[in-house]
């Protein structure tokens, strides 16, 4: 795969080296102890003992938390702007009347803000240190069907190049006179004359690609081998299970909260 | 509903992954443009329409996974069951023969809107604090302003946003359907239902 959509950073850290379902088992443990777990600082606990270090590991921990900022922020200013200052009914904790912020909305801010940064950064984590043809192979050794893993596969092939086909039918528009600047209005006349050509190009390669496929024995039912080999250290099984017991611990925990309050 | 199986053929899943960079492509395009539309379920609905509701669940629900895995959009992934509620209703219109009249696919577009708007906010006010980090999250304050909890609120911006996008999205598709040729229609599962 020359060009491929995703984040991936190239690397022979041991994160890299891990085997693709053992990130995917911590990208699960991480999701679920950020969205389970009860209490406003839980999540930051987890971004800074688990999600850092293992992005520290990986040797992507600026771009993590470069990226991590980038996707987060708008959340973040949102839910502190609207949740804190317009809280109905809320304790005022700064400022005074109409303006001002509430302990009850803060708090809500500061938790939500927690589980959208957890969210953000495990599955960029998980984009920066795997390959995704590296992912693909790893499911399909453990048996998922191989019409599953073309479909994810093809995709990441195909968008990049649909992105390509789109800027060259924006240019090609434009050079028709097609305005793609100024009001509402203009702007959403562009929009049938970019997008119908973008589909309609799009689908007539579908007939061709399934002819492709089925002429490299796509259905035949026999074993296939892979190009890649996915290795896993000795470990890494038992670390697997160790998430998923964790994060069902988590569950657990959680709902024992929820049952005693 | 016909049997799921009979709908998966070697075009239909060479179909999917075109949908899902349809869906990925045309978003990025909206985007650009600044239109208060998303369209980022275009590929979805397509293939509910020519190759039934279960292949197209499976794009909807494939589409936002890959947008989180992949990193290009994290944020969508907790919404992947919301995407496959589009794609499984678009499907479920088809076969049920709203894709004949312009009307009753702005209708479908309508409440397949509706339902996704239902499904995400709860999503939406539990993960991300109800609010979008979008233009919308205008509706979101007003709510809030005039006493209603995060989940109404959340479910306000939904309803805002969420009918009219599909709408147009089921729209486009129907203008599409119609301008491709029968001879490449036939070669998929659901051609049937609409012409």
């Amino acid at each position: 795969m020359t060009e491929a959509l995703g984040l991936y950073v190239p690397g022979e850290s041991r994160v890299h080296q891990l085997h693709p379902l053992t990130k995917l088992t911590f990208v699960g443990f991480i999701l679920l102890g950020g969205l389970a777990l009860p209490g406003i600082w839980t999540t930051y606990a987890l971004l800074f003992l688990v999600v850092a270090p293992l992005a520290w590991l990986g040797r992507v921990l600026r771009e993590l938390v470069a990226a991590t900022w980038r996707v987060a922020l708008p959340f973040a200013i949102s839910v502190f702007l609207i949740q804190g200052f317009l809280w109905p009914n809320g304790t005022p904790f700064l400022g005074s009347g109409v303006i001002s912020l509430k302990r009850e909305g803060l708090v809500f801010a500061v938790t939500s803000t927690g589980r959208i940064l957890t969210v953000v950064s495990s599955f960029l984590w998980f984009a920066f240190t795997t390959r995704p043809d590296a992912l693909m192979a790893a499911l399909a050794q453990r048996g998922v069907p191989a019409s599953l893993t073309y479909i994810l596969l093809a995709t990441l092939q195909i968008v990049p190049r649909f992105r390509a086909r789109a800027a060259a039918i924006i240019d090609a528009q434009r050079a028709r006179g097609l305005e793609t600047g100024g009001s509402l209005l203009r702007r959403a006349q562009g929009v049938l004359p970019l997008v119908v050509p973008l589909i309609l190009s799009s689908l007539i390669d579908v007939e061709e690609r399934a002819l492709a496929i089925e002429a490299r024995a796509f259905n035949h039912p026999g074993l296939k081998t892979s190009l890649i080999e996915i290795e896993q250290a000795a470990w890494e099984p038992a670390a697997r299970w160790a998430a998923i017991l964790g994060a069902i611990g988590f569950l657990l925990l959680r709902l024992w909260f929820s049952l005693n309050r | 509903m016909q049997t799921p199986r009979k709908d998966f053929t070697t075009v239909t899943l060479v179909l999917i992954p075109v949908a899902i960079a349809i869906n990925i492509a045309v978003g990025q395009l909206i985007y650009t443009l600044k239109i208060p539309l998303y369209l980022d379920s275009i590929g979805t609905v397509l293939v509910g329409v020519l190759a039934g509701p279960w292949a197209g669940a499976l794009t909807g629900l494939l589409s936002n996974l890959i947008w989180g895995l992949s990193g290009l959009n994290p944020t969508y992934a907790p919404f992947a069951a919301a995407a496959a509620a589009i794609g499984l209703l678009a499907g479920l219109f088809a076969e049920s023969g709203w894709l004949r009249a312009w009307w009753k696919v702005v209708l479908a577009g309508l409440i397949t809107g509706l339902v996704a708007a239902v499904i995400s906010a709860p999503i939406a006010a539990y993960v991300f604090g109800g609010v979008t980090g979008a233009g919308t999250d205008v509706v979101v304050a007003i709510f809030r302003s005039f006493g209603f909890g995060v989940l109404p609120s959340s479910f306000a911006q939904g309803v805002s946003s969420d009918p009219l996008d599909k709408a147009v999205s089921f729209f486009i598709v129907w203008m599409i359907v119609r301008a491709l040729p029968m001879r490449f229609l036939a070669r998929f599962p659901r051609a049937g239902s609409v012409k």
